[in-house]
């Protein structure tokens, strides 16, 4: 276990040293702003959004539907572009950068975990872990490898193809994969919205325990308080800008700042349940 | 409403139907292209024919055998000036005119020493120029040949060998050698097809291509309008008998088309089973791409079934789709055959076949075959998916856009094809055990389809196995593209089969016509090794060789002998009563020298000198041995009684089935006029071949239309023309291979659409642009090496059988063209490469968040 934690380690050490302020920074968005169309039909899916997201830590991002969340964790993972501002990741700037550095760039600092279709049907479980190190063309850290897949507990499960794995399974070769690779940072877009309350809680367990036993940074976009209440910090998105936030969240604490926020915006009573409901239906689906 | 839904879905797919479009293009296009290419010949030749023919031709007798008389070296036959007065003196007769036409002369331009008439099929004639009411020729400059030293010359020989009036002509004969200066230009009224005219006026046309004053070939006569063709014919049978022969123009007309008719067909038929190919492998295409669409669309069949469409509306929908590509394709094809007829006629033109584009036969059958061939073919190839998308249930379709599992439908295959595989190469161990060549040729052809259509079936099942094989090594190649490659090429096997099936096609045939080219090729050498002791041989290109000819070669210094060869028109009767039609090898003492004709008893010198020999094979099925008598009559000559001498042996194509008899043997048998010219002359050298080899050339250099060769030049001869052959093959087939690539380029390009957002998924984790294009590329490379992989397999099996089969027959060598079976696989990877382009070029350009984001 100490071999495993070292790089982790000596990792945020480095980072730590020499540039000071910035190394508690893993991502950092500057006057972001993306707008999408022109003319009349030009919507702006993020209006200037600062923010920064602190290394070591779980973030969740949440607001209604429509309010950018997707949009922003596109622009801070490269893979898309913005329209003005500038993105940071582990202090590269990233914004103008060239489609093969944007690609170098996802697949040795970035880890991806998608609401679904996280994997690739012709590979089997173990395969699609280490997918991301064999594009690079480098050797899994063995050890390293062996902790994840342990602590994901799917150990039995490396030889399966993704077909015959459930679907909470599926995720959690995804979160493995993610982690696998070592990266500055995961993104989640999603990541339990497909999933039953009882295979989306362990994914989170699973994602809570990577930050505090192994020193991760991720940051997640959810519609479910349950999930928010996971992560250490709480950012809340309305019309493309960070309206507020929350630290050390609790689902209930959440949730009752989402009513609260939902009967700002619209005057209409019960607000929430498109919120909430959008949540479960996604569950259902 | 069904129909809505089906157009829509038609364009809406477009990109995808394009592929399948230009497989029913390129098929309907080379079978209505054939059929107008022959059309429009066989009415160019029936103008021509019709234009030449006179109301009723008067000719010697045809007394059997000799067809291609001018052509194997044999005089040609007259008839008596009296004839003519005959002729013009029956009732009804307008006027009759005394025709003299040779076809084996040649024409050379003395300033070059160049042979100016036609290298290909066509004919080169000389005759005599005379005014009929229906000639085919008109003079269009210059003048009518007058006397000795002037001749009329066709415009497009002219043309082509860039003579005019007051030009010097050289025309080589049967008689002799003759020098005459052009006097005038003729054109033809119709087209020529590529034939060579020279007239001279009577008395020299008969002096110099006859030898013999006052005679005719034929005479040609035309009615006064009193009687009909047939009458005027009864009436000139009544006046001479047997004596001679009178065809009408209807029957003239016939006579020439079944000359021609037989090359055209052979042209037919076998550009028809080329576009009979590449319609099967268009028909995959076909069926890959309805397949990949219906599976695409699994799940909005599930939803229209679940909403309560019927299975036979979807059905319906799909054939619909068929249907609309099927005449789409058709009409376009039918136009692009147009194009291609105008293509082959310019093509032919180059080879010596002069047609006119401008008069392009299109009969009311092309059109009909077309539409028939096109919409028939693109409606069966979608039905069987189309059958297969209306039976998966409602929630099956809904529930994933994977394919059902197939297990059973598997085993089913898996048994059907093996069974299928295993009894087509038991008929080709059959065939290849096979004693007769007959027999054995059948087992062939039920082997070579039983094989194939038992490798099509299990091809999907084989792709597991050998791409897994195949794909072995990519992952340690090319990283993380090769494993992902692999396990794409891997994941829809009926998919991957059906693609390679389609290339395995054309790979199979080539392989299989490329085994059987280099064994006629190393068989024949074999055979001229071991048989052939001339060091010189010497043929015409046309006709036979004159006595002038023979002369000169007798007259080189340097060689140690010359033998003769004719071919002699005879009837066989042999004691059994079996009457038999052929001709026999009348040859001179040495030949045996020149060309080792082992006996199997008594002796091939002795035939030479008295008596005949006669093949094993003639002898067993008669029943004959070493002096037996045979009846021979010579045609045109006397009737000899020979006794076998010699039975000689089969296992050489050089001599297998020949008879052979004394040069003077035939000599006595036959009137002087009725010996046929040699056909071949070998020679051997007395010593320093090289030198004598020169020196033949030397004393030969005169006659253009000599083919001097030595062992090694003749050996290259013989390979050169088999490669033609194959190379006609090569071109043929590659149009079935241009239509297998297109099915490995719709196959890609619809992976990469279904694959879309697995494509995103990859780029999001950092797979970079390239990488991903080597993925597709590598996958496309790995079908296309499996289709060799199949193809070469069945192409060596069909090889080799044929080879077996064909061994009796002098094919006695087996050669493996080892460069070809590397180049076909070479070939493929290239194939491969090239089909990914596009869908690779495709995929990489994705973006990546909408490609995530599709679903
Ligand atoms: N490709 C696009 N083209 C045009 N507009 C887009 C595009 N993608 C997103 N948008 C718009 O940008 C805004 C933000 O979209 P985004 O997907 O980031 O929302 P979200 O917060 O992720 O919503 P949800 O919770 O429904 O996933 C929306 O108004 C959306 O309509
Ligand atoms: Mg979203």
């Amino acid at each position: 276990m100490t071999t495993a934690a070292a790089p982790f380690g000596s990792r945020a050490a480095t980072v730590a040293g020499p540039a000071g302020g910035a190394a508690a920074i893993a991502a950092s968005a500057r006057q972001v702003t993306k707008a999408y169309g022109s003319g009349e039909t030009r919507v702006t899916a993020l209006d200037q959004v600062d923010v920064d997201i602190a290394r070591g830590r779980f973030t969740a991002i949440m607001g209604p539907s429509g309010s950018g969340k997707s949009t922003l964790m596109h622009c801070l993972a490269g893979l898309d572009s913005v329209t003005s501002g500038q993105i940071r990741i582990g202090g590269t700037e990233i914004t103008g950068l060239k489609d093969k550095q944007l690609t170098k760039l996802r697949r040795d600092k970035i880890g991806f975990i998608f609401q679904s279709f996280n994997l690739l049907p012709t590979l089997n479980a173990l395969e699609n872990i280490t997918l991301p190190m064999d594009i690079a063309g480098r050797r899994p850290d063995q050890a390293w490898l062996d902790q994840v897949v342990a602590t994901v507990g799917l150990a039995a499960r490396l030889k399966h193809r993704p077909t015959q794995l459930s679907g909470g399974q599926q995720q959690r070769v995804a979160v493995a994969r993610a982690l696998a690779a070592k990266p500055e940072i995961i993104f989640g877009d999603e990541p339990t919205g497909n999933l039953d309350s009882r295979s989306g809680a362990e994914v989170l367990t699973f994602l809570r325990r990577s930050v505090d036993e192994l020193g991760q940074t991720i940051v997640m976009v959810t519609h479910d308080p349950v999930a928010a209440g996971y992560a250490d910090r709480v950012l809340f998105l309305a019309d493309g800008r960070i309206v507020d936030e929350m630290a050390n969240p609790t689902s209930d604490a959440v949730l009752e700042r989402m009513l609260r926020f939902s009967a700002a915006e619209t005057p209409v009573p019960a607000p929430a349940g498109p919120l909430t409901a959008g949540g479960d239906s996604r569950r259902n689906a | 409403m069904i129909l809505k839904t089906s157009l829509r879905s038609f364009f809406a797919h477009k990109g995808r139907m394009a592929l399948s479009l230009t497989a029913v293009v390129l098929s309907v296009a080379f079978v209505s292209g054939t059929l107008v290419f022959t059309d429009t010949a066989t009415a160019t030749f029936d103008r021509l024919f019709a234009s030449t023919a006179s109301d009723v031709a008067v000719s010697p007798a045809d007394d059997g055998a000799d067809h291609n008389e001018q052509s194997g070296g044999a005089m040609a036959r007259t008839l008596a000036a009296s004839v003519v007065r005959q002729v013009a003196a029956q009732p009804g007769v307008k006027s009759a005119s005394g025709e003299v036409s040779v076809s084996n002369a040649t024409i050379v331009d003395p300033a070059t020493n160049k042979s100016v008439g036609p290298t290909g099929g066509a004919p080169t004639l000389a005759g005599n120029w005379y005014e009929t009411p229906n000639s085919a020729l008109r003079i269009t400059s210059g003048a009518a040949p007058k006397g000795a030293g002037q001749v009329l010359l066709d415009a497009d020989t002219a043309d082509k060998a860039k003579l005019g009036i007051g030009d010097q002509l050289r025309i080589i004969t049967a008689v002799g050698d003759y020098r005459a200066t052009i006097s005038g230009i003729a054109t033809f009224t119709t087209t020529n097809p590529g034939a060579a005219l020279v007239f001279f006026d009577t008395p020299t046309a008969q002096r110099e291509l006859l030898g013999r004053p006052g005679a005719f070939t034929s005479v040609v006569a035309y009615g006064d309008g009193s009687r009909t063709d047939d009458q005027l014919k009864a009436g000139l049978v009544a006046t001479f008998g047997r004596t001679y022969q009178v065809k009408t123009a209807a029957e003239q007309a016939a006579d020439n088309q079944s000359d021609v008719g037989g090359f055209l067909d052979f042209m037919k038929y076998a550009m028809l089973g080329f576009a009979g190919i590449s319609l099967l492998v268009g028909g995959f295409l076909i069926i890959n791409t309805f397949s990949m669409l219906v599976a695409q669309r699994t799940r909005e069949i599930g939803l229209m079934r679940a909403i309560g469409g019927s299975r036979s509306q979807v059905n319906r929908s799909v054939l619909t789709e068929a249907l609309v590509l099927g005449v789409l394709g058709s009409t376009v094809g039918l136009g692009a055959g147009l194009g291609l007829a105008v293509g082959l006629i310019k093509l032919m033109g180059a080879v010596g076949m002069h047609l006119d584009a401008s008069q392009l036969t299109v009969k009311a059958s092309v059109p009909i075959t077309a539409y028939a061939v096109g919409v028939v073919i693109t409606v069966l190839a979608a039905w069987l998916p189309a059958r297969r998308a209306g039976k998966v249930s409602p929630m099956a379709a809904l529930r994933d856009h994977g394919t059902p599992a197939e297990a059973a439908a598997n085993r089913i295959r898996a048994g059907v094809g093996l069974l299928l595989t295993a009894a087509g190469a038991a008929a080709l161990v059959a065939g290849s055990r096979s004693d007769s060549a007959g027999t054995g040729g059948a087992l062939l052809g039920l082997g070579v389809l039983v094989t194939l259509v038992g490798f099509v079936v299990i091809g999907p099942l084989l792709a597991g196995a050998v791409v897994r094989v195949l794909g072995a090594a990519l992952p340690a190649l090319f990283g993380p593209s090769g494993r992902l490659a692999q396990r794409n090429a891997l994941r829809n096997p009926r998919r991957t089969g059906a693609t390679a099936a389609a290339l395995m096609i054309g790979l199979a045939l080539v392989t299989g016509a490329s085994v059987v080219t280099s064994s006629m090729v190393s068989s024949a050498t074999s055979q001229i090794d071991k048989s052939v002791g001339a060091d010189f041989i010497v043929m015409s290109n046309n006709g036979g060789l004159t006595p002038n000819m023979v002369k000169a070669i007798q007259g080189t210094p340097g060689l140690s002998h010359v033998s003769r060869s004719k071919d002699i028109g005879v009837v066989i009767t042999s004691p059994d009563g079996h009457r038999e039609d052929t001709s026999i090898n009348a040859v001179s003492p040495t030949y045996g020298e020149d060309l080792r004709v082992p006996a199997v008893t008594g002796s091939f010198e002795g035939a030479l000198k008295e008596g005949i020999s006669v093949d094993k094979d003639y002898a067993d099925s008669h029943h004959l041995k070493v002096g037996d008598p045979l009846s021979v009559h010579f045609q045109g000559g006397s009737t000899r009684t020979l006794r076998i001498a010699a039975v000689t042996a089969e296992d050489n194509q050089l001599y297998q089935g020949e008879m052979y008899i004394g040069l003077d043997t035939a000599v006595r048998a036959l009137p002087a006029d009725r010996l046929p010219q040699d056909v071949m002359v070998l020679a051997g050298a007395s010593s320093g071949a090289d030198q004598a080899y020169a020196a033949l050339q030397k004393s030969l250099a005169q006659y253009p239309q000599l083919q001097v060769k030595n062992q090694a030049d003749y050996k290259a001869l013989i390979k050169k023309q088999v490669d033609q052959l194959l190379y006609m093959v090569y071109g043929l087939l590659g149009l079935a291979i241009v239509v297998a690539v297109l099915g490995v380029v719709n196959t890609l390009a619809l992976s990469v659409v279904e694959r879309t957002r697995e494509i995103g998924l990859l780029r999001a984790i950092g797979l970079s642009r390239r990488q991903l294009r080597r993925m597709i590329r590598l996958e496309s490379v790995v079908i296309a090496v499996f289709g060799a992989v199949l193809g070469t397999g069945l192409g060596l099996a069909w090889g080799i059988t044929a080879q077996r089969v064909l061994k009796t027959q002098g094919l006695n060598e087996l050669t493996v063209p080892t460069g070809t079976i590397v180049a076909v696989f070479v070939g493929a990877a290239v194939v491969g490469l090239l089909a990914a382009l596009g869908p690779a070029l495709r995929a990489s350009r994705m973006n990546v968040l909408a490609a995530i984001a599709t679903d």
